[in-house]
């Protein structure tokens, strides 16, 4: 098993809605990053809008992509 | 369940991927994720799968250990235009097996050119939250079953949700139907959240080709337009030739494509 998951999740709103799939989302800090859906979200139909808040996990390497992973409930 | 780490090989990089749990793999680089695989079955019985990773390479690594270790057939959903999940799914072996259009569709009448439109002579159209419950489940049962009697409905997005078994009506009140004297012929469900969502639109096969889907689009869309929504949206599957030329001669418009794949 994983023992340390080392992700960096935060959460943010969809500020614009891309072509290619992609989305603008404004962190809470401020930073804005370059998103993409989660597979799991792509399969079960969850759609992302503008405004819709989220929660971005970002990779290790590259804090101006991300990965929308969650879609909270307004 | 394997948990054993592996490589693909001597001089790649530390990569490693895992199987975490009984359909999870994780790639692990310097003890950081960098990518997941997950599998889940839905409730027909399809076994799904995705990965998240953020290098194509990662992703390779991933889909060669899961496919590795799961059974065909094996699904995935794609936006079409993210060109980089779908070329990373074709190079794993996946191909398409349908292409399903998002339309946002308009509600104002003058553009729909759905004003107009009635339903045949003895169907009248009972709004969202009067339908009988009893008749509303009876006919959803029926066309339900004439579609898995067929081509089945693995197609709807929202048969990835499970259901109490044999209901699948969540809330009457979104529902408004097509009702002959003795019972129901058609239904149409529209839910808003954000924005209306016309989630289904059918109607019994001994019923089609009478203009009823059309009178229902048209009832649905102008109570939208009543209530100030500018637009609705669907989704509709490319083969379904009777719902595109529906909603394509009601000025709807396709703004997105997903493809569902297969291996």
């Amino acid at each position: 098993m994983t023992k340390n998951k080392n992700v960096i999740e935060v959460e943010g709103r969809v500020v614009e809605c891309l072509r290619s799939a992609m989305f603008t989302v404004e962190l809470d800090n401020g930073h804005q990053v370059l998103a993409h859906i989660s597979g799991k979200i792509r399969k079960h139909y969850i759609k992302i809008m503008l405004e819709d808040r989220v929660l971005v996990e970002l990779p290790p390497y590259d804090l101006a992509r991300g990965r929308i992973v969650f879609r909270y409930r307004n | 369940m394997n948990t054993k780490p592996f490589t693909s090989g001597p001089g790649e990089n530390a990569v490693m991927i895992t199987r975490v749990a009984d359909r999870q793999w994780h790639a692990l680089d310097d003890d950081l994720v960098v990518g997941r695989a997950h599998a889940q079955h839905r409730p027909d019985g399809r076994l799904f799968v995705s990965i998240d990773a953020w290098h194509d390479a990662t992703f390779d690594r991933l889909a060669e250990a899961m496919l590795a270790q799961l059974p065909s057939p094996l699904y995935t959903v794609v936006d079409e235009a993210d060109a980089a999940l779908t070329s990373g799914w074709r190079r794993a072996g996946f191909t398409v097996r349908r292409r399903e259009w998002e339309y946002t569709v308009p509600t104002d009448p003058q553009v729909t050119g759905l004003g107009a439109v009635r339903p045949p002579a003895d169907v009248t159209i009972v709004p969202a939250g009067q339908a009988d419950e009893a008749l509303l489940r009876a006919v959803d049962r029926a066309i339900r079953d004439e579609v898995e009697a067929s081509v089945g409905w693995q197609s709807m997005p929202a048969e990835v949700i499970s259901f109490p078994e044999g209901d699948t009506i969540v809330d009457p009140s979104k529902y408004a139907v097509a009702a002959a004297p003795d019972r129901y012929l058609g239904l149409i469900r529209v839910v808003t959240a954000k924005r209306p969502r016309i989630g289904l639109l059918a109607v019994r096969a001994s019923d089609q080709r009478r203009g009823i889907a059309r009178a229902l689009l048209a009832h649905a869309l102008e109570s939208l337009h009543r209530s100030g929504a500018a637009a609705a949206w669907t989704e509709v599957q490319e083969s379904n030739r009777a719902a595109t030329a529906l909603f394509g001669n009601s000025g709807a418009q396709p703004i997105s494509s997903n493809l569902e794949l297969v291996r």
